[in-house]
Order: structure tokens, then sequence, then C-alpha cells
């Protein structure tokens, strides 16, 4: 059981940060002084009928950025494009000034950890390492290699071949393959899959670190809560479109202002419905059942400030309160409607 | 290149293609022992041991074990998606596309080339024969590996495209018609062998030795540079 007095809607509201639905292009994230790393100006690409993405501009700077976005939203396909593996449609991408498409060189400067779990099966994660960091032409690339797998909690003296190897291990060996190099630019899709918590945390701790010695990192995901550990630059896509970026608490705020449908399990339902009506503090109610109201609200801080008083002056003992629409897909639906 | 070249040849050894390929090395060289135990006096053996070579060998061994191994160095890691592995890296696509050739006929020539030869060399019909059949399964296996090695980038399902090809192009129309022969790696390398073994009548449609030698070799290199263009300008998934 939830707690009854707690916070249903997540995270309070923070200090807003501006119109997070603004123009993309002038609230870019990022540390404006310095040159952007990455530039993408109207971005589309299309498979056949199917639009993957759409009119996305943004710019990113040095430090982690998170693209977030539901499973299908264009990340992965946005990703690739980023890194040279696929042409735009439309529109145009800049790698550190340079267009990644046709440019081997390029690549040098870029690490990128793909979503796919394929690896070279046959070999140990130190071999594979190695045959990044001798690609990229590093300097003793075995020591190179063992460095960059301790850094990721493996071990390099680890004689398994790969196919062995948990999903949660097959990350990091992701993760050390791009990084040997030490890329100016570091695309990862999705990289936190797999990992266990303190796995995740160590990841984390991973990427802000690189942010802060002036690396560019983009990290996607798919969880809300997971991007506020990396830093606070969010890309927010959906259905192939930007829908929002910025700050994250700007973000999170505004995922907050949508008309949210929550359930409240009481042994005084319509009571406490009629309490909460009467108060504004929601503006539908259902008595569902005989220990159950839903509610809408499009003011969830509201709502929160309101329903324990409410409950209290309705003699109503709240057993449970909880969001009937967090999932992040109807966030994401949410955002697309009022772009 | 010396980078790429050992990891794609680990995984083009797959145990099942080994085996099955290794399957029809054998083969050729069991023709060979029969050939060389038959002996009444109808049988002709040099014939025999040359259509073994011929009609065995180079038009179905030699192209057989090539397809397998050349459309999957590039196709197998297009399509599990660890082709990003080697394309992300600061090569030059040739050198990609010339590793996977390398590492597909690498795997092809104990395979595919040695059964030739040592089936030439057990039918125990002189030197000839053994160099004809060295030279152009050698010939026949590094073209066909380089053609191959593109088809397996370009499209999926490239075994059939391939076997497509080898029915259509190298076994029927090249043989029949005059020109496409010379457009063909199966009738140039036929070509060596019964040029090198002097046997007669030549293959339907056979060319000089300077043209059977060159087709192939022009071929190798048409074909790596298709594929290193694919490379650069296709996309990686």
């Amino acid at each position: 059981m939830s707690d009854p007095m707690g916070d249903p809607m997540g995270d309070p509201m923070g200090d807003p940060m501006g119109d997070p639905m603004g123009d993309p292009m002038g609230d870019a994230p990022g540390d404006r002084a310095s040159p952007a790393s990455i530039e993408v100006r109207e971005l589309g690409r299309w498979f056949g009928p199917v639009v993957a993405l759409s009119g996305v501009s943004f710019d990113l700077r040095p430090g982690v950025t998170a693209l977030l976005g539901p499973n299908g939203a264009g990340k992965s396909t946005l990703f690739r494009i980023l890194c040279g593996l696929a042409n735009p449609s439309q529109g145009s991408v800049r790698i550190l000034g340079e267009d990644p498409r046709r440019n081997p060189a390029l690549t040098r400067r870029i690490g990128i950890a793909p979503q796919q779990e394929s690896l070279f099966e046959h070999q140990t994660a130190l071999e594979f390492v190695t045959l990044a960091a001798r690609l990229h032409r590093v300097s003793d690339p075995a020591a190179a290699a063992a460095w960059s797998l301790v850094d990721g909690d493996l071990d390099p003296d680890d004689r398994r071949p790969l196919i062995t190897y948990s999903k949660g291990m097959r990350q990091r060996v992701k993760l050390a393959q791009a990084l040997v190099h030490d890329p100016d630019v570091v695309v990862l899709d999705e990289p936190l899959e797999g990992l266990d918590p303190r796995q995740r945390l160590r990841a984390i701790s991973r990427f802000r670190d690189l942010g802060e010695r002036g690396k560019t990192v983009v990290v996607s995901s798919h969880v809300l809560d997971e991007v506020e550990k990396f830093g606070s630059r969010i890309l927010v896509i959906a259905q192939g479109r930007l829908v929002a970026e910025g700050d994250f608490h700007a973000i999170r705020d505004l995922m907050d202002d949508r008309p949210r449908l929550l359930r409240i399990r009481t042994d005084r339902p319509a009571p406490l419905a009629a309490g909460l009506l009467i108060g504004g503090a929601v503006q539908g109610a259902r008595v569902s059942g005989t220990d159950c109201v839903e509610v809408e609200t499009d003011d969830a801080p509201r709502f929160r400030r309101a329903v324990a008083g409410v409950a209290r002056d309705a003699g109503a003992r709240l057993t449970e309160v909880v969001a009937l629409d967090e999932d992040l897909e109807s966030v994401f639906a949410y955002l697309v409607r009022r772009r | 290149m010396s980078a790429l070249f050992p990891v794609l040849v680990r995984s083009l050894a797959t145990r099942g293609r080994l085996l099955a390929m290794g399957a029809l090395g054998l083969i050729a060289v069991l023709l060979a022992v029969v050939v060389r135990v038959r002996s009444d006096a109808t049988f002709n053996r040099p014939d025999v041991a040359y259509n073994l070579v011929d009609s065995y060998g180079l038009s179905v061994l030699v192209p057989i074990v090539a397809l397998v191994f050349a459309s999957a160095a590039l196709g197998d890691p297009a399509e599990d998606g660890t082709l990003v592995y080697l394309w992300l890296r600061p090569v030059p696509r040739w050198q990609l596309a010339l590793a996977a050739s390398a590492a597909a006929l690498t795997i092809s020539v104990p395979l595919a080339v040695l059964p030739v030869v040592i089936g030439a060399a057990i039918s125990g019909v002189g030197v000839r024969l053994v160099l004809g059949a060295l030279a152009g399964a050698l010939l026949a296996a590094a073209g066909y590996t380089a053609v191959f090695c593109g088809l397996g980038l370009r499209v999926r399902r490239a075994l059939a495209w391939g076997l497509a090809y080898l029915l259509i192009w190298e076994q029927a129309v090249a043989r029949l018609v005059k020109g496409a022969a010379r457009l063909s790696i199966s009738v140039t390398t036929r070509t060596v062998v019964a040029r090198i073994d002097r046997h007669q009548p030549l293959p339907r449609n056979a060319m000089s030795m300077g043209v059977a030698v060159l087709v192939p070799l022009v071929a190798i290199a048409l074909a790596v540079a298709v594929t290193s263009r694919s490379l650069d300008r296709g996309e990686v998934t």
C-alpha cells in the first residue's frame, strides 16, 4: 500500500526555468558561451510513408544531455544520424563542425554505445575493447582497453567470451568500447538498460564526470526519473518531433501541469469526492466502488495540497492515492498534443 | 586492416559452416579416390579427372563455399548490428572491404581450393592438372569471394541471390553467349585450368590465357571498389 499522505504526483514542482516548449533553437541546452558540439537543423528522416523524425533542431554543448522519449519515438534514428550511420532525408547535422556522413576521420572523436546487444560474441571483453582501441589508433591499445574495462567495473582478465555475459555486463562492455579512445562526443543509446541499481548509479556518475571534463555526452532513455540524475538538460522527443527541451525541472513541471487521473482508496468515497469537487481541487470525480473514487485534476499541486484536509473534514481515511496515467507514453502524448 | 582480418575470420568460421562446407570438399577428395582406383580399359582417367576439377571443383565447390562465407563476411555484421563496431572507426572503407574479402578467401582456400587440388593430385593424371586446378581454383575463389562480399552487404537473402547468379549467369548465360563469357568468373577460370592442363577441347567460349587471368583480377578490383562504395554511402543498422 502506498503512503496515503505521500506525494502521488511524484516530484514536487521545482523552480520554473522558462518555457520548455519554446523555440527549440532559442532554448538550447548547454552553456551558450561555448560553441555547439552538435548542431542539428530541421532534421527529417522518413522510411517510405513512415516519418521517423521531422523538423528536429537543436544545439548541444559540452555536458550531459538526456534524450528522453518513449520507445519508437525516433531516438535511435536520431542517434544513428548523429553518428553518420544513417542519412537524413532532410536537414543537416554537424558534429564538431563537420558532417558526420562519409567522414571516417571524424569517428575518432565520436564514441557510441548502440542499443542493440550484439557484440563479437566469441571475443573476450578485453579483445573486444582492444579492437576498438586499435582501430582508433590508441597508443598501447591493450592497456587503454584494460583501463576502460576497469573503469566500468569489469575484469580485463576475464577469459570468458562475450556470449556468456549478462545484459548488464554487455552494457558496460559497450560503454568501455565507446570511451576507450577518449572521444569528444559520446552518444549512448539506452545505456542503463539491464544495469542493476548500483551499476546505474556508477554509470550515471561516469556520465556526469565525462560532462564535467568537457565532453558532449548524449544519453537516451525512456525513464523520466532516470534522466533527472544525468544532469539538468533534456531533449524530449515523441513521434519523431522535438516536443520539449531545456531544464529537467521545467519539463517536469510541464508534465505536472497536464490533466491527471488519480485513484483514491478511502472508507468514505462519496463524501471525499464531494469535498474535493466543492473545494475545486478536482474537475471531475467518479465513485467507482465501495472504497474507491477516481478524480481528474488539471492542477496537480493544488490537489496535493488539498486532499489531506478534505479527507480530514469528510472524516475519511485515505489508504491509497495513485496516478492512473503516470506512464511516459501518456505524458509524451500530452506534450505532442500541446506542441 | 590487420586488426579487422582476424575478427572477421573468427566470426565467419562457425562450426556449422565449417562442417557443411568441409563435407562438400570431402566429396571432391572421395570422387578423386574413385577416379584413381578405377582401372577398366574403357575408363578415360585424364578426361574424368579434368571433369572432376572443372565440373565439380570450379563449377560447384568453389563458388558455393565462396558464396557461403563471403556473403556472411559483411552481411552477418550488417544484419546483427555489429558492423557498427567496425564501421564507426577511422578506418578507410576499402580496408574494411578488402579485409572481409580476404577473411572469406582465407577460409575458402582450405575448404574449397585445397580439396580441388588434392583431388587433382589423387586422380594421378599429372602435375599439369594439379597446377591448373591450383591456379584456376585460387582465381575463382578470390573472384567469387570479392563479388559475394559486396552482395552480402547490399542485399538480404544473399545466399539465394548468389545461387541465382551462379545458376543463371555463370552456368547458363556465360556458357552459351560468347560476349558474356568474358564477364564470367566460371568460364575464365575453367579456361585457366584447361590451358595449363592443355586439355582438349577447351571449354565453350574459352578465351586466351591472358584474358582468362585478367578478368577475375579485374572482377576482384571492381568488387572491392563497389563494396567500399557501399560501405561509404550505405547505411549501417
